[in-house]
């Protein structure tokens, strides 16, 4: 199988004035193309950190992260901007969207933003852009969400919101989408109904995700489940 | 579009119910709209006081008074205002023998009062100070029939007609036809043994006119009489004391002053002539003028800088307020640069609509207080604001109350039928067109915006329904915002004007607004500069 993500020996620890706390101490993990990869482990043990660092969200105190052969970990603050537009999707616990933009806007977003770094119009109806809100739309179709389309944040679902967040980590085309609790705030039929479009949108596209989360259920769905205990992988 | 401007517009007209973000924006656009209006009206009521005075004072007053030091008499006179006439930038001089007299009236054994007297040519002197134009009555000092009819009535000799100030005449109790007998002039007898004695050299003017200018200075003091009886009467005919001087620019008094007395060609060693202008004249009331003027733009500076401050914190709440969102926006890989952009145009955005909306609020009104036309009565108004605050009351709250669109219709009905109608009869057609605009403006804003929430309405109504509320706006201005009677706060003779006058600098205004931007937009950096500070971590985590 191929090798899309190899983390090599990361190390992140926080500092509190002079007291350091470890959280990662070394761990190493491949990340396969196409695996639907579940991180486990108890709360506070640091999974959310190192899907951070995975996300080039945050730095690691030590070690390399490869990226297909490119060592994300030397790359300076805008170029790992710029990595994160092109080739990571997020989806967290708490769906984080943007509540002044309708769920079309919203899915767009991240295209507007790379493409805005080409000084192209964002317009809805100007020839450059019209291509994406019509990609965002197949995408909010694909998770279900067609008749949603110009609807408020507020105005949708909790279960409809993270749908929302899985077709905005798509927009991009993503070589991984890192998923942080996906269904932690959802009741148990809505986070079957997400699961279920994660799990479509993997076979369709082979889209790759990393999902981090102490449900058991995605565990025993996932291709692949490793557990972070004191810091450490274990398979 | 750019896409800085797609996020920051969308955070400007935040729709969401339980933002109050926009409401503040709303709030920091009208404190920089305020801090600019104020600014304008207050430098636009400053200029025009300057202005109006000094067109006052200066309509009947001469540039430039040349002299010789003692007041002596000087011979050759109309060459001189010649050769002055010739130098750039002089449009008239005048010959003047200019002086006192004492008034004698009947039945006393003293001197009353003393008078200016300025014996003129009134040809050349209608040039200089335009004096002809503020006479009631005559201006023919020789041959005024009034003149030859007192002769003939009083049995005396009489030097010819004078021109009285009007409030000097009613000071000294005289009209036209009446004789006004003066000392001119002392004279001590030589011949007398012991203790001199003096001659008192009586003459009598007929009043054959009345001056009125509308400054206080001169028609409490000053008579007129002809330049040659003038002469005669001191003696020194062919010779004058004064040349008064009106030049194309006033402000350049004090540069061709020099020039003036040069022209005149005295003698420095002997006749030492000197020059006084307007300018010395009124310096102190100028300089005062000046001096409010600078230190008012500094408090308003601070007045717009109070806006600013306004604005940081508007940013600096948005920024808090928005925080979760600037951590997803970077998450999704919007660079810190876009995040500055959008705060920084959001804050600009505020900035110039402030100026705008102020800038035109400001105009407006120094517009309302220098025009007279006749407004609706307040009743009218009243109405309409009832109308207005129903009807915002119910966008506000975004649903139908059938009580206020009962009121609202009853209102519009009650005030249409009662206090528009028969108003309309009395007023102009300006006005009828204006209170018609209004009351239709009003009409289809509260209709709209009592039945159609203001989220349902199309992106063409919006518009208009913001432009109906600033018709409503403009309005109620235009019904209690007018002139400022002078005369009927009883200033009218201190400031010698009827109306506050009102005179709008542009050069001021581009300059307030070009300062007001920059310092809003200056506001906005140190927010947009905190908000890309954010880490993105944290800032999704931030509650």
């Amino acid at each position: 199988m191929d090798k899309l993500i190899r983390i090599d020996n990361l190390h992140k620890s926080f500092y509190d004035g002079d007291s350091e706390l470890k959280v990662l101490k070394g761990v190493n993990l491949d990340v396969h193309k196409s695996e639907i990869l579940a991180i486990m482990g108890a709360s506070g043990v640091g999974k959310s950190t190192l899907l951070h660092i995975i996300g080039t969200l945050d730095r690691p105190s030590d070690g390399s992260i490869f990226y297909e052969d490119q060592d994300i970990t030397q790359f300076s603050e805008n170029e790992l901007t710029q990595f994160r537009n092109d080739a990571i999707g997020f989806v967290f616990q708490f769906h984080q969207m943007l509540p002044e933009f309708t769920a079309l806007e919203n899915v767009v977003m991240s295209r507007l933003i790379k493409n805005s770094k080409r000084g192209s119009s964002v317009d809805a109806k100007s020839s450059g852009s019209k291509d994406f809100y019509e990609t965002a739309e197949q995408l909010l179709d694909s998770v279900g969400l067609s008749d949603r389309l110009n609807h408020y944040p507020s105005q949708l679902s909790g279960g409809e919101r993270q749908r929302v967040a899985i077709a905005r980590a798509l927009m991009n085309n993503p070589k991984v989408v890192l998923a942080d609790e996906p269904t932690g705030n959802i009741d148990d039929k809505t986070s079957d109904a997400v699961l279920d479009v994660l799990w479509d949108v993997n076979e369709r596209l082979n889209q790759t995700f990393i999902i981090v989360t102490h449900d058991s259920r995605i565990s025993e769905r996932a291709k692949r489940t490793v557990r972070l205990i004191d810091g450490r992988i274990a398979e | 579009m750019k896409f800085e401007w797609f996020v920051a517009s969308r955070y400007l007209l935040s729709r969401r119910k339980q933002s109050f973000i926009s409401i503040i924006s709303v709030i920091s656009i009208a404190g920089v709209g305020l801090g600019v209006a104020t600014v304008i009206l207050v430098i636009a009521v400053l200029d025009g006081v300057d202005h109006g005075l000094r067109e006052r004072f200066l309509a009947n007053e001469a540039h430039v008074v040349l002299r010789l030091h003692g007041n002596n008499f000087f011979s050759d006179y109309q060459n001189r205002i010649d050769r002055i006439t010739q130098v750039e930038g002089v449009e008239a001089a005048s010959p003047v023998v200019y002086s006192q007299m004492g008034v004698f009236q009947e039945g006393q054994t003293s001197i009353t009062d003393a008078i200016l007297v300025k014996g003129i040519d009134l040809e050349q002197e209608d040039k200089v100070t335009g004096f002809s134009q503020y006479v009631t009555g005559s201006v023919d000092f020789q041959t005024s029939p009034l003149i030859e009819l007192t002769e003939f009535r009083e049995g005396e000799t009489i030097a010819g007609g004078i021109v009285l100030g009007f409030r000097l005449a009613s000071q000294l109790g005289l009209t036209q036809g009446d004789v006004l007998r003066v000392v001119v002039k002392l004279e001590e007898n030589t011949g007398s043994v012991g203790s001199p004695t003096l001659f008192v050299d009586f003459a009598n003017f007929v009043v054959i006119g009345i001056y009125e200018s509308e400054l206080a200075i001169y028609d409490s003091s000053i008579g007129y009489i002809d330049l040659n009886t003038a002469q005669k009467e001191y003696k020194n005919v062919g010779k004058v004391n004064a040349i008064f001087v009106r030049l194309e620019d006033e402000d350049m008094a004090s540069a061709l002053s020099h020039k003036i007395k040069d022209a005149a060609q005295f003698s420095t060693t002997f006749e030492f002539p000197v020059t006084s202008t307007w300018i010395d004249k009124y310096a102190p009331l100028f300089a005062a003028l000046k001096m409010e003027k600078i230190a008012t733009v500094i408090i308003e500076t601070l007045i717009i800088l109070v806006a600013a401050f306004n604005i940081v914190s508007t940013l600096i709440m948005t920024v808090m307020e928005k925080t979760r969102d600037v951590g997803m926006l970077r998450t999704l890989g919007a660079s810190r640069g876009h995040i500055i952009g959008i705060f920084m145009m959001k804050g600009s955005v505020i900035g110039m609509l402030g100026t705008i909306a102020g800038t035109a609020l400001g105009l407006y009104i120094c517009w309302l207080l220098s025009t007279n036309v006749m407004r609706p009565s307040p009743w009218i108004v009243n109405a309409c604001i009832g109308i207005l605050s129903c009807s915002i009351t119910g966008i506000a709250y975004q649903r139908i109350g059938p009580v206020i669109v009962t009121f609202s219709i009853f209102a519009i009905i009650f005030s249409i039928n009662i206090f528009i109608i028969p108003f309309l009869v009395l007023s102009s057609t300006m006005t009828t067109v204006l209170i018609i605009l209004g009351v239709i403006a009003l009409g289809i804003f509260s209709i709209v915006g009592l039945i159609i929430p203001w989220h349902k309405l199309s992106s063409i109504w919006k518009p208009t329904s913001f432009a109906l509320v600033l018709l409503a706006i403009g309005f109620i201005l235009f019904c209690y915002v007018k002139p400022i009677s002078l005369k009927e706060l009883g200033f009218s003779e201190i400031y010698q004007m009827n109306q506050l006058p009102i005179k709008v600098n542009w050069f001021f205004v581009s300059f307030i607004n070009l300062l007001s931007f920059v310092i809003c937009w200056l506001a906005t950096i140190y927010p947009a500069w905190q908000a890309s500070n954010l880490k993105p971590i944290e800032a999704l985590q931030y509650e």
